[in-house]
């Protein structure tokens, strides 16, 4: 019915690529794969579902336990105007979202930025590795709200400790990853590029960053991670509009099921941007692995 | 022999030097009671347009002596010139590995291009002199491909045309065949005869395959075991053009050539 080359994800490569994808599954094509993966997830899924409705009715505590229902019903409530109300707290779902989104995006895009440029001097020149690296780790193994305290101190309540924040956190990974993979940059290409007239600036350039580029896309995914995760931490003072404030002010209030409908929207929306970084990664980094 | 427009364009201090100079060169690995001396002393000149092969037994240093002439290491005593001057990597010689070391983020055409690139060739130029470099190796319709989407061969075959991108006068090879089973690895041979008798352009070329050896040389050089000296210094005294490989193979002068030549081998080793 299918050729495995009629496979969007494999249309670009060879085709012993596709037969391996396909190995994973000895019954049938890789397609009967991919529906059969999907149709996991989806029972997965359902599963849950029924679990956390069985736990919510046996507990009988919507404060503790929110049904699944009061949390979609809350999603309604929180997309819409209603009595005069927008959403909540004056904001809309999607605006919360949007908002700690913008937060996320500035923030990492600032530290992969610096991590990326921290991360390939750290893994040329060897002195400045050796005073950087216990530096970047310190920092790394820091919760982001205890040095937040300080950035409040620093820069007061509005945008910019929050983004600070974000930046510092996203900033580690990508130093990490980018200067591992700089300073194990294949020997054999670096010669290679030499023997043909590479200049050292063609060198970093043309064999070191491209070698790398693997490691730090992993680097940018684990850094977006961290960003994602600290977004919460940044928006317990004045975080409102943001999907972590809505959730602080939530608990505050005892409104269980905003709280969950915040931590669902949290996490699906960072499946998705995982989703698109992996995309991303298959487009621009399609040596991976065969290098 | 080079070309006779070749030799006539040459500027007259070239002549003064052979292509590669290598006097009282010894090379040594590590210090103290780790060193092992891997070359040497060993002194040999190689006159331009002379496709030398160096062969001789694993770990003999031949391949030590080949990165001392590429000038990716100095050598520990003694002296190295290439056209008079000490090598720098990337200056007026072309170098092919053992492995392809192709890089797998460019297309197989952006491989030869980079080099292109490096070499100084504008970038109106490039493409045309990429479509000539691998047809000149036998490369067609590939040049937008994967480096992962073609045969280990093929990917030799794109070292090769990169390494001859720069147009230097002089072109190293270190076991590039080593790597490839048998058919390929004389269909590459046979395409090297041509394309080095076509460029004529100085070539060194490392191997342990005594039959490669006289394939392809002008002149064999033979190593001893560690640390390589020269043990057989000898002329291949074979047309480098004309008659087709087998029949090649089959002259007496071949069979008495490659007969002596592996004696000389495993006399070293």
């Amino acid at each position: 019915m299918t050729s495995p080359a009629s496979l969007r994800p494999d249309a670009g490569r060879s085709a012993p690529a596709a037969s391996a994808e396909g190995s994973g599954s000895p019954a049938g094509s890789p397609r009967a794969a991919r529906y059969r993966r999907f149709g996991v997830r989806v029972l997965a899924l359902a599963v849950l579902l029924v679990l956390w409705q069985l736990l919510a009715a046996a507990t009988r505590n919507p404060s503790f336990i929110p049904s699944p229902r009061a949390v979609w019903d809350q999603l309604v409530l929180t997309s819409t105007v209603h009595d005069g109300t927008r959403g909540y707290s004056g904001h809309l779902l999607v605006e919360h979202l949007g908002v700690s989104l913008r937060r996320i995006l500035i923030g990492s895009a600032l530290g992969v930025v610096a991590g990326l440029a921290l991360g390939v001097i750290m893994g040329t020149v060897p002195w400045i590795r050796v005073v950087a690296e216990p530096v970047v780790t310190f920092v790394r193994v820091l919760p982001p709200l205890a040095y937040f305290s300080l950035l409040i101190i620093w820069f007061g309540i509005d945008e910019t400790p929050k983004l600070w924040l974000l930046t510092i956190a996203a900033l580690p990974p990508v130093a990490v990853a980018t200067a591992s993979a700089v300073y194990a940059a294949p020997v054999g290409l670096v010669e290679a590029a030499r023997a043909l007239g590479a200049t050292r600036w063609n060198v970093v350039g043309d064999v070191v960053l491209p070698s790398a580029l693997p490691e730090i896309f992993t680097g940018v995914r684990l850094a977006v991670g961290v960003a994602y995760s600290s977004v919460v931490a940044a928006e317990t003072i004045n975080g409102v509009p943001g999907i972590g404030g809505m959730v602080r002010d939530a608990q505050r209030y005892l409104q269980t099921d905003v709280v969950v409908l915040g931590l669902l929207a949290i996490g699906v929306s960072g499946l998705l941007i995982d989703a698109v970084l992996r995309l991303a990664e298959l487009r621009f980094i399609p040596w991976r692995g065969r290098a | 022999m080079p070309s006779p427009d070749a030799a006539g364009t040459a500027p007259a201090t070239r002549q003064e030097h052979a292509a590669v100079e290598v006097r009282d060169v010894e090379h040594v690995y590590g210090r103290g009671s780790e060193a092992v001396a891997a070359l040497g002393p060993i002194s040999l000149d190689v006159p331009a347009g002379a496709f030398l092969v160096l062969v001789g037994p694993s770990g003999c240093g031949k391949s030590t002596l080949l990165r001392l002439i590429a000038g990716f290491e100095e050598p520990t005593s003694g002296s190295v010139r290439t056209a008079g001057a000490v090598p720098v990597p990337g200056k007026g010689a072309g170098v092919v590995f053992q492995q392809p070391r192709l890089f797998p983020w460019k297309t197989v055409g952006g491989n030869v291009e980079l080099a292109l690139r490096y070499a100084g060739v504008p970038r109106a130029e490039r493409p045309r002199r990429v479509a000539g470099l691998l047809d000149r190796v036998g490369l067609h319709d590939v040049a937008g491909r994967r480096v992962w989407q073609i045969s280990g061969g093929q990917q030799q075959r794109v070292a090769i045309a990169r390494a001859l991108a720069g147009d230097d006068p002089l072109l190293l090879l270190d076991e590039p065949f080593a790597a490839l089973d048998a058919l390929t690895r004389e269909r590459l041979q046979e395409d090297l005869r041509r394309v080095s008798a076509e460029t004529g352009r100085t070539s060194v070329f490392v191997t342990h395959s005594v039959d490669e050896a006289v394939f392809l040389g002008s002149r064999v050089v033979v190593l001893t075991r560690r640390p390589g000296r020269v043990a057989l210094d000898i002329d291949v005294d074979l047309p480098r053009t004309g008659p087709d490989p087998d029949e090649l193979r089959a002259l007496p002068a071949y069979a008495s050539l490659r007969a002596e030549i592996g004696h000389a081998v495993r006399a070293a080793a």
